[in-house]
């Protein structure tokens, strides 16, 4: 099946935040209010309209503020952060159990039910997306993110629909549909925004990662919105996963056969001696 | 038949082994599930990974009480694991002969432990430290430290796994399953083996011991 994205465009946003609200209501993701002195999310202010400040558990989705003006002019620019579904997936390569994959339609979905709570993925992620509860003490976790709406019993995309942020979205920033035509479309909306004398603006995800099912039209370079520029699979994730770990299957299965060996061996000549 | 027999392990020094080995089995099949894509599923919900904590705090708690019991043996145990000498040349050389079809012609007389024990014993101190440096980062500043660490923590962390995890087979197999090794069992068990083994495996700690100078481990 074709590819699904989503495409938002920074410069249709107004950062109403309906979004994350909408993610909240659907996704059944209450917020959780700390008592003082409690652990949760502090919703306080911290002198930006960003809020809640980072994203959690609970909230998968949260618009990012910046302020800039290198150029001599204040501009207010915003961004999305919520799991960006890249196609070379770091989180999927460091689960252990499957509990993260690509769903068939692209995106990365996973299964809470199963996951271990290793965490392994929120220290892979080059976005840093992925949030869990933690015990510190047992180690305890389970870690969640932007499902694109496939969370088991509240399937929107199964339903046929739009995910709840592109769905509630006032000025149309976000869209959702096949990865391709939303590809086009981005693309020509940089030519227009370069047109306009925009001349850093750019798609970004359409190459990154190969691939991202969440690209952003961004009016300038991705650097000035806080984005990382060419966002990787870690050296370490890659020194763990594809060197490290298949080394140690085959060190593990020669040391087994080996040993195999030598019993076979040994006993015969234990035996021959005996006689 | 008469049966001499000699001591090879005391008592606090097997009841170390077999409780720090019992939390080394549980730290390691609870680490095989994350290293074996096949045997993930066993560690949904993340239980595996409590029952990898309360091994790791056995692991690190029983050495440290046998420390602070009998400082000086530890210090005997650790002097062994860094004594290095020729004979360890000349054991590495036979070894193969010798274990895959029992020729102990060119097997230097081996002290209480053999050049292939010391191994053993010097992995397990050096890859012991560095397994519960890495494993308290990733467990007490998993939420503190910088993502990129914690990710070479588990990589340190999984090399230490493969290097000792082969040698710890090697080591079941040469303590319980080997044809040739009858009695490396009792030595752990019982903590007795008959003066023959000994000094066909062990000589120049028989020979040490049966002058009167006697050096337990």
């Amino acid at each position: 099946m074709a590819d699904k994205a989503i495409l938002y465009d920074a410069t249709r946003c107004t950062a109403c935040r309906g979004c994350q609200v909408a993610c909240k209501q659907w996704n059944e993701n209450d917020e959780y209010i700390p008592p003082p002195g409690g652990d949760g999310v502090q919703a306080s202010n911290w002198g930006s309209y960003e809020n809640p400040p980072d994203l959690s558990p609970t909230t998968w989705v949260k618009m990012k503020f910046t302020e800039d003006d290198s150029s001599g002019k204040l501009r207010w620019l915003f961004t999305r952060q919520a799991c960006m579904h890249c196609t070379d997936a770091a989180c999927v390569k460091v689960c252990p159990n499957g509990s993260l994959y690509h769903h068939e339609l692209g995106f990365v979905a996973y299964n809470k039910d199963t996951c271990t709570g290793c965490g392994y993925c929120i220290d892979a992620c080059p976005f840093h997306v992925p949030r869990s509860t933690r015990n510190t003490l047992t180690g305890i976790a389970k870690m969640d993110k932007c499902t694109f709406c496939t969370t088991p019993g509240l399937d929107r995309i199964d339903a046929g629909w739009e995910p709840a942020c592109v769905k509630t979205c006032p000025p149309g920033a976000l869209k959702y549909g096949d990865r391709t035509e939303l590809v086009a479309e981005g693309k020509k909306r940089v030519q227009d925004l370069q047109a306009k004398g925009w001349t850093n603006a750019n798609l970004y995800g359409e190459k990154e990662l190969d691939g991202l099912h969440v690209m952003y039209v961004l009016e300038d370079s991705p650097a000035v919105y806080g984005l990382p520029v060419n966002p990787q699979v870690s050296a370490a994730t890659i020194a763990w996963k594809d060197v490290i770990q298949p080394v140690g299957w085959a060190v593990g299965g020669l040391t087994i056969v080996g040993l195999g060996m030598n019993w076979l061996v040994a006993r015969a000549n234990a035996n021959k001696e005996a006689k | 038949m008469t049966h001499h027999e000699v001591e090879k392990y005391r008592k606090p020094i097997r009841v170390l082994h077999w409780i720090h080995s019992g939390a080394f089995v549980l730290l390691f099949l609870t680490g095989l599930v994350f290293f074996i894509p096949g045997l993930g599923f066993l560690a949904e919900d993340g239980w595996t990974r409590l029952i990898h904590r309360i091994g790791a705090a056995i692991f690190v708690i029983i050495p440290i009480l046998y420390l602070i019991v009998n400082p000086k043996a530890v210090g005997r145990g650790l002097k062994q694991a860094f004594t290095w000498g020729s004979e360890d040349m000349g054991w590495l050389k036979a070894a193969p002969a010798y274990y895959f079809s029992g020729k102990e012609k060119g097997m230097p007389p081996q002290g209480a432990m053999n050049t292939g024990q010391k191994m053993w014993w010097f992995l397990t101190i050096v890859f012991g430290v560095i397994f519960v440096i890495t494993g308290a980062i990733m467990w007490f500043a998993k939420a503190s430290a910088a993502p990129a660490t914690l990710q070479w923590m588990t990589f340190v962390h999984d090399i230490a796994f493969i290097v000792t995890g082969c040698m710890f087979l090697l080591h079941i197999y040469l303590g319980v399953f080997h044809p040739m090794m009858t009695e490396a069992w009792s030595s752990m068990a019982s903590g007795k083996i008959s003066t023959e083994y000994a000094k066909a495996h062990h000589g120049k700690w028989y020979a040490e011991i049966s002058k009167g100078k006697e050096e337990k481990v």
